[in-house]
């Protein structure tokens, strides 16, 4: 007989669904968990590589998928990204079923040896902090009905911030999940504070945008509708500014130091933005705080401006500065508590991965410094924000953790959303 | 119901072949570390022709990099279709068309039929125009190397790109029995997670 811990110490099996990538695997993995995308492919059984590789599957996912995919054109009706926004809806079959295969995907990657004492894994899965109830009822239904091996013991499901929180090691804190469709901001003390939530309807997608329409304004329009290019410009050129408007002013003063050239490697391509190279610090500005007056002549030339949509319960924010949503969402919680959650802001995810070149230490900062100056502004002086340790893989870390240390007899509650939901032993 | 691997002494190694009822389909493959080494190229082609007469669907497989150098037109006369893949996906850029196995084998061992020398004129030009990509390839490939930083030995063959299927595994890929990952060193969480359920151990209103 063996320690419940000696036990979840091998058993315990967490699942990060994030927007883009899913990420999974047993705590054996150690610190990096298998990683494969967030998606699922429909085949069409008439094709040739369908009948090649002899599936009987009506949905393919994992690496297998680039084996099956076809034309452009049918990608978008039959490759299929459940989370994107980090919501599925409600009716949304097509996009239930690939969370299905996903799971089973992950669980069949890792069958242990029979004959070692394993019942079935503690497992953890972790979604957008935004996700409404019936994601967690439809994601717990999901897992009964696929236990029919008998790999599952129990399952719980936490929202990624928290799960953020639990891997970086800090109790009481912020945290700000922003990803490329939307950001979350969400306080944690022990648990997280779910009624102080606030969503904003921006993230890495914005800051794509508005690079695309820099590249169309200084002549390379026949690139600027390039998806993956863009991107690239974006992290290569793309700068967050300390003060947007002495930022330009510097910029413009001096255009050799601040000059944003990219060349894409392997080609010919060059974007060299040359007297305009100021636009830089709007790339970064605007996923921050897009209420700059500057931002309203692109806004008068057709960029869509970030709009306050309703998601399930949810209303996210389009114009709400970083700063802004800070303030509002720790100021929904108790008075003592506020000054303790500003001490420790944490950031999570990519698109807080804002670099400070050399020689442009004056104007341009860190994601975290930015945040202090948006707080400062509204008066908030005692602020800590840091980076997660690691990035990527920090949801993980701290579903890992939530499995191997909460008691087994703490049962699934729905109206706290936490404990274990047991299905066999 | 999908098609059933052909035989491995039917098609030449490292190539695909496929059986449909009584169709069968060839696919030779040119991956994108045989783009450097010329023989390799040849042995593709010459594949292509010596599969030709026993086979209905014959495919030539070959990375995207190429489809976008070569007129891929130039495979449709003879019936021979094209593949194209990257990391990403896959496409049938050319359908294969299906041929006349028996006539053709009738002709063949009669003597030189007329489009049997117009076929193998075109695969030279084929094989011709794939030098010449090939080449500039060689030239674009050198200079990204360059400008990227990293040595690339032309006679060391790149590492395979192709996507291997996940085996299911045991449980314990990484970390030595018993032992936990470093991210559980000083965490506050174990503690406080491990209270769950327990009184004193409240939600915050709100």
């Amino acid at each position: 007989m063996t320690a419940p811990n000696d036990y979840r110490s091998h058993y315990t099996f967490a699942m990060d669904f994030g927007t883009s990538d899913f990420k999974f695997g047993p705590i054996t993995c150690g610190e990096n968990p298998r990683i494969v995308n967030n998606r699922g492919y429909f085949p069409d059984k008439n094709s040739v590589m369908y009948k090649a590789f002899e599936s009987t599957a009506d949905i393919i996912v994992g690496e297998d998928v680039p084996l099956y995919l076809q034309s452009t054109e049918d990608l978008s009706s039959r490759l299929v990204y459940p989370m994107r926004n980090g919501m599925i809806e409600k009716g949304d079959d097509t996009a239930w079923r690939v969370v299905s295969a996903l799971t089973n995907f992950s669980l069949n990657a890792f069958i242990p040896k029979p004959n070692n004492g394993f019942n079935g894994y503690y497992i953890v899965a972790s979604l957008s902090s935004v996700s409404p109830r019936y994601m967690y009822e439809r994601l717990l239904a999901l897992f009964e009905q696929n236990n029919v091996s008998g790999l599952i013991k129990a399952v719980t499901v936490i929202p990624q911030p928290f799960a953020v929180a639990i891997g970086h090691g800090v109790t009481t804190c912020v945290v700000i999940e922003s990803g490329h469709g939307n950001s979350q901001v969400c306080p944690i003390s022990k648990y997280p504070i779910r009624a102080a939530q606030v969503a904003l309807n921006r993230g890495g997608g914005d800051a794509n945008a508005i690079t695309s329409e820099i590249l169309k304004d200084a002549g390379y329009g026949d690139l600027a509708n390039e998806e993956a290019f863009v991107r690239k410009v974006k992290e290569n050129i793309g700068l967050l500014p300390a003060d947007l408007d002495t930022s330009i002013n510097e910029a413009k003063k001096s255009p050799r130091r601040f000059r944003a050239r990219y060349k894409v490697p392997g080609t010919r391509v060059e974007i060299d933005l040359e007297k305009d190279s100021w636009t830089r610090f709007l790339i970064g500005e605007y996923v921050f705080n897009p209420n700059h007056e500057i931002f309203k002549s692109y806004f008068g030339r057709g960029m869509p401006r970030p709009k306050d949509v309703k998601m399930g319960e949810t209303t996210f924010s389009g114009m709400l500065d970083f700063g802004d949503a800070i303030v509002a969402s720790v100021e929904r919680c108790p008075v003592e508590l506020q000054p303790m959650l500003y001490r420790e802001v944490l950031l999570s995810g990519g698109n807080f991965s804002w670099t400070v070149p050399e020689r442009l230490e004056d104007t341009a900062v860190d994601a975290p410094t930015k945040i202090k100056l948006l707080l400062r502004q509204k008066g908030i002086k005692n602020v800590s924000v840091k980076m997660t340790k690691s990035p990527q893989f920090s949801v993980w870390h701290g579903c890992i953790i939530y499995g191997f240390a909460v008691p087994e007899n703490y049962e699934w509650d729905w109206q706290r959303l936490e404990g274990w939901m047991k299905f066999s032993g | 119901m999908g098609a059933q691997p052909a035989g491995r002494a039917e098609i030449p190694q490292n190539n695909l072949g496929f059986i449909s009822g009584s169709e069968k389909t060839y696919v030779v493959i040119l991956r994108s570390e045989d783009l450097l080494q010329r023989n390799k190229v040849i042995e593709a082609i010459l594949s292509l022709t010596s599969l030709r007469n026993s086979s209905q669907l014959l495919y030539l497989a070959a990375p995207r990099l190429l489809g976008g150098s070569i007129d891929a037109a130039i495979f449709k006369p003879y019936g021979i279709g094209l593949l194209l893949f990257d990391e990403r996906r896959i496409d049938e850029a050319v359908p294969s068309q299906p041929s006349q196995r028996s006539e053709m084998n009738q002709q063949v061992a009669q003597s030189p039929d007329p489009s049997v020398v117009t076929e193998l004129a075109s695969l030279r030009s084929m094989y011709a125009e794939m030098e010449r990509t090939i080449a500039t390839l060689r030239e674009d490939l050198k200079a990204f190397k360059q400008d990227s930083g990293t040595h690339m030995d032309p006679t060391e063959p790149s590492p395979p790109t192709h996507i291997t299927r996940a085996e299911p595994m045991f449980a314990n890929p990484n970390l030595p029995a018993g032992e936990l990952p470093s991210f559980f060193a000083n965490n506050p969480w174990l503690d406080v997670l491990s209270k769950r359920g327990r009184s004193g151990d409240e939600l915050i209103a709100g």
